[in-house]
């Protein structure tokens, strides 16, 4: 694979009458996981929307660059909070469902060693509606592989998990999504404690980075220096400065 | 580890599940029992009523004098009911046809809904009871007559339903597929027509009765000019002639189609659900 790019995104979005955020100015390392922090309603998912080339519904005044200086069409990949499987085709089938639609040659053997690396080789032939939320999600993360882009924007894609399966997911996403550029988009600091290589937090106040607790990520959830990021993040959640 | 996992057959532990799993069981039997029952007791209340007030025939045939109709007029009725099968059957496969393709023209263009939409509602509105006699005089056949009025009924709820479906696809799927650059042909074929297919299926659903309803009163306007078409031609001809035992066994073979055309639409789109959409699921409850 060739070396994932940097982004940087900057500049200003809101609706007609109404703000969402002024002068942001964000950069997501290359190779590295960005945790974007904040509460619902701040615009955070705009952001990722924006990176994304989806439609967002604000007006954007900005820009957005990568590193090696080349269009993102087609290097992203994305997950979010819902598993966005399609509910009548397997687990095979939705893993294969980018390349399918490129019109390229289904590699069926890298499916099935993704879907392995998952630990979803039993449920393969099953459609959605019998896997549990956790293991959705483990089949929407071996899609996003499969896609190979560079770029992998997550939506709070462990939020809907419960607490063991979410501190799973996130170990597994970390491990498996090594190398990648990936900006996570959350409001939970533990969360963005845990795995982020930079922290950005997004309150009403504005945009600002926050430095990272010294270990590198995933922290072990029993860190000193994760528990206090965990309680200072959500201190200026609560108290924007 | 996980529910599907866990899944296969629980073993029975206490009275409160052994209860239960009896009671599934008295409902399942029941369910096929006890409309048969109503059936066997309405046919017996409707004999004795006839033969002890000694009704006439020409008033109320008895049971039996329906079921001897049916036997000896089968050489009259059989035919009739291919007739009106064949005319319900083409009408639903061009309601499919029309309903879909224009369904699918009002969700890719939005100048094409605004322009024909109002018309497909006129269409759907003017009873066609009314429009038949019209159509007697433009069209020399009148089995395509017949088929346009049967045509007529059934076609709406498969466009109404179709058009709602194509529509309502998940949008977070829809954003997933701009990621993934699928073309607009993509969209339609793996992603709009599954999500429209359960709705498209309950528009079948309805689309298949009332191709038959469709049938029967183009074939009393229709085959009351002598043209003889099926069966309800055949009832309204018995009415003339108070047959009334040949009445009651076309009336009798028209409802027993309906009940047919609906088991066979309702396994259609129970074979096509049943793996994936929740209305069709089996869930333990």
């Amino acid at each position: 694979m060739t070396q994932a790019p940097g982004v940087h995104i900057k500049g200003s979005a809101g609706f007609v009458a109404v703000s969402l955020f002024r002068n942001l100015d964000v950069t997501v390392g290359a190779g590295e996981w960005t945790c974007l922090l904040g509460v619902s309603g701040v615009g955070k998912s705009t952001i990722l929307r924006l990176i994304a080339g989806l439609e967002t519904g604000a007006v954007f005044d900005g820009s957005i660059e990568t590193s090696d200086g080349a269009s993102l069409d087609g290097r992203v990949a994305y997950m979010a909070q819902q598993d966005l499987l399609l509910p009548w085709a397997t687990v095979l089938e939705n893993v294969c469902l980018g390349a399918r639609l490129r019109g390229e040659r289904v590699d069926h053997a890298r499916a099935k060693a993704l879907i392995e690396d998952v630990g979803l080789t039993a449920h393969v032939a099953k459609k959605p509606h019998a896997l549990s939320g956790g293991q959705r999600q483990r089949a929407a993360l071996a899609r996003t592989l499969m896609e190979g882009g560079q770029v992998i924007l997550l939506d709070e894609p462990f939020s809907a998990l419960d607490a063991r399966t979410r501190a799973d997911m996130q170990e597994l996403a970390f491990r498996l999504l090594g190398g990648r550029t990936v900006l996570l988009v959350t409001h939970d600091p533990a969360e963005a404690a845990r795995l982020g290589h930079r922290i950005v937090i997004m309150t009403e106040a504005g945009v600002a980075t926050v430095a990272p607790p010294a270990l590198a990520p995933p922290r072990p959830l029993d860190d000193a220096g994760y528990l206090a990021a965990q309680a200072a993040l959500l201190q200026r959640l609560r108290v924007p400065a | 580890m996980t529910i599907a996992d866990q899944a296969p057959v629980a073993p029975v532990v206490d009275e409160e599940e052994a209860a239960r799993a009896r009671k599934d069981r008295i409902h399942r039997v029941a369910k096929w029992t006890l409309p048969s029952l109503v059936m066997v007791l309405s046919v017996l209340a409707w004999h004795l009523y006839v033969t002890l007030n000694e009704v006439p025939h020409y008033i109320l045939p008895g049971p039996l004098v329906v079921a001897q109709s049916i036997f000896d007029d089968w050489g009259l009725l059989w035919p009739a009911m291919l007739t009106t099968t064949r005319l319900t059957v083409l009408a639903l496969i061009f309601a499919i046809i029309g309903g879909v393709a224009l369904a699918v023209a009002f969700t890719q263009s939005k100048w094409a809904e605004m322009s024909f939409f109002p018309y497909a509602v006129i269409l759907q509105v003017t009873p066609v009871i009314a429009i038949a006699p019209l159509l007697q005089i433009y069209m020399d056949s009148a089995f395509g007559a017949a088929l346009a009025c049967a045509w007529i009924v059934a076609f709406f709820p498969i466009l109404s339903n179709t058009t709602i479906g194509l529509k309502s696809a998940d949008h977070n799927l829809e954003d997933l597929f701009t990621i993934y650059g699928a073309s607009r042909w993509q969209r339609l074929r793996y992603l709009a027509a599954p999500s429209a297919l359960p709705f498209f299926l309950g528009g079948l659903k309805i689309a298949g009765g009332l191709a038959l309803i469709g049938a029967v009163v183009a074939e009393f306007v229709i085959g009351r000019a002598g043209t003889g078409l099926g069966l309800a031609s055949t009832l309204l001809e018995a009415s003339y002639r108070f047959n009334f035992g040949r009445l009651y066994a076309a009336l009798i073979l028209i409802s027993g189609m309906g009940v047919v055309i609906f088991a066979i639409t309702s396994l259609i789109s129970h074979l096509a659900l049943r793996k994936w959409h929740e209305s069709a699921m089996m869930r333990e409850r």
